[in-house]
């Protein structure tokens, strides 16, 4: 096993140990393959003192926003020969397994794509089922009684992304702006992939005062595919009334992936004046 | 820095409980030259009516005990659309085939709340619908969801256990 799948699996197993549940833990939370080499690998590890089952399927979707401006994923059932689907070309390895109790386990990820396709990135959702333990049968000894429970499951789904050739990114933002609702700072953009590969970075924003102060913040990781036009939420606290910079910035900073899975792209930076009456 | 979160790593290794089976007795070294982090969603209770009396409905909100819950952690402040997959009837599991329940989830039925594992204070929302929640913004970035219903048992309903079913899809956008 690699350790870079290790670190994120120590991490994440001394948090989920204290728990007497059902889950996997499952790392790392995107894939990328290279071109050059084809296959990939997701480890599962269950924590738990019972057996997880889990199945392995794939799909086709990217992340969009709905009117409200929240993040969400387009699922596209029947993609056409346009769409850049890795789903119908990268296969799981098993796809059905059992994992036992405080073991790992590892799924390879097997990318079989057409010969003559173009360079570029394509994409794919990983869905990773698990299912264990049952509802306990016991407890009704009188034959009159009538008990209900019910199990759940947890499907995983984290974004597979396949690059061949020359790939490259970049973000264009538009339309910023932004207001105070109540207690709250609220920022729309829009934000434009550019290049042919999927913008994946950091969103930060602020609100400035006319001193230089930071009056509110937030900052997230973002997947641009296409166009988002994402709303963001940050406390604020009293203003007076005045003049104020709303300031956004994305990067492709992210703490959360290997450096050298992520597109390097230049700062784009916006910011538009907000007045407070 | 490498060298600092490498301690951290291996202090944390060192902590966790080990397998019986001796998996990594012989030790691991570990450092930190890959900073991924993996994501894993813990079922943490089943959503369990308990005994319901026969033709009276009965519910569980979503901030009840009997509430089932999962606890998801991972990357900080990142969002993840939640989706649910719902059963209608429950099955009967003591009784001949077909003797089935109707369970229905409200508008209402489940919350998500960032961080904080006490659902009285989280944010609900249609488990039929879905929503999009977001991760902590801690060290230890954790999401916490719940769901309820409610099970309308017939007057003439078979005695035994009713079952069934809930899928939550957390998908990491």
């Amino acid at each position: 096993m690699s350790r870079g799948l290790l670190v994120p699996l120590v991490l994440l197993t001394v948090a989920a140990a204290t728990l007497a549940a059902q889950g996997v833990v499952i790392a790392p939370h995107a894939v990328y393959i290279d071109a050059r080499v084809r296959s990939a690998s997701v480890l599962l590890y269950n924590p738990n003192p019972e057996p997880a089952e889990v199945t392995i399927s794939t799909f086709f979707g990217y992340p969009v926003t709905d009117s409200l401006g929240r993040i969400v994923l387009r699922t596209v059932d029947r993609p056409d020969s346009t769409a850049p689907s890795a789903a119908g070309w990268i296969q799981a390895f098993p796809r059905r397994l059992t994992v036992v109790p405080l073991e790992r386990q590892t799924i390879r990820l097997l990318a079989t794509p057409p010969p003559s396709l173009p360079d570029g990135e394509y994409w794919a959702r990983l869905v990773i089922a698990a299912k264990g333990g049952q509802v306990p049968i016991t407890g009704v000894t009188d034959t009159a009684k009538v008990k209900v429970g019910l199990t759940l499951e947890v499907r995983t789904i984290i974004g597979m992304a396949y690059r061949k050739g020359a790939v490259h990114t970049g973000v264009a933002i538009s339309r910023l702006r932004g207001a105070v609702v109540g207690d709250s700072l609220e920022v729309w953009s829009r934000i434009e992939r550019q290049g042919n590969a999927a913008y994946v970075g950091t969103i930060h924003g602020s609100l400035v005062d006319s001193a230089g102060r930071v009056r509110a913040e937030f900052r997230a990781p973002i997947g641009v595919y296409y166009i988002l036009e994402p709303r963001y939420a940050a406390a604020v606290g009293a203003l007076a009334p005045g003049r104020y910079w709303l300031k956004l910035e994305l990067t492709t900073e992210r703490e959360d992936l290997a450096p050298e899975v992520i597109l390097p792209s230049a700062a784009v930076r916006d910011s538009v004046e907000l007045r407070i009456p | 820095m490498r060298r600092a979160l490498g301690v951290v790593l291996w202090a944390a290794l060192v902590a966790m409980p080990r397998p019986a089976h001796g998996q990594n007795s012989g030790g691991i070294s570990v450092d930190a030259e890959v900073i991924a982090v993996g994501m894993t969603v813990t079922k943490l209770s089943d959503l369990n009516f308990g005994q319901v009396t026969k033709g009276i409905a009965t519910s569980v909100l979503p901030t009840d005990a009997g509430a089932g819950e999962w606890q998801a952690l991972g990357n900080k402040n990142a969002n993840v659309q939640i989706t649910f997959t719902l059963p209608t009837q429950l099955t009967n599991i003591q009784a001949l085939p077909g003797s089935t329940m109707p369970i229905t989830f409200s508008a209402t039925s489940a919350r998500w709340r960032r961080d904080v594992n006490n659902a009285s204070g989280g944010a609900a929302f249609n488990p039929a619908v879905g929503t999009t929640g977001r991760f902590g913004p801690t060290s230890n970035p954790s999401l916490y969801i719940w769901v309820g219903g409610t099970v309308t048992p017939a007057g003439n309903a078979k005695p035994g256990v009713y079952v069934g079913n809930v899928i939550v899809s957390l998908v990491y956008l």
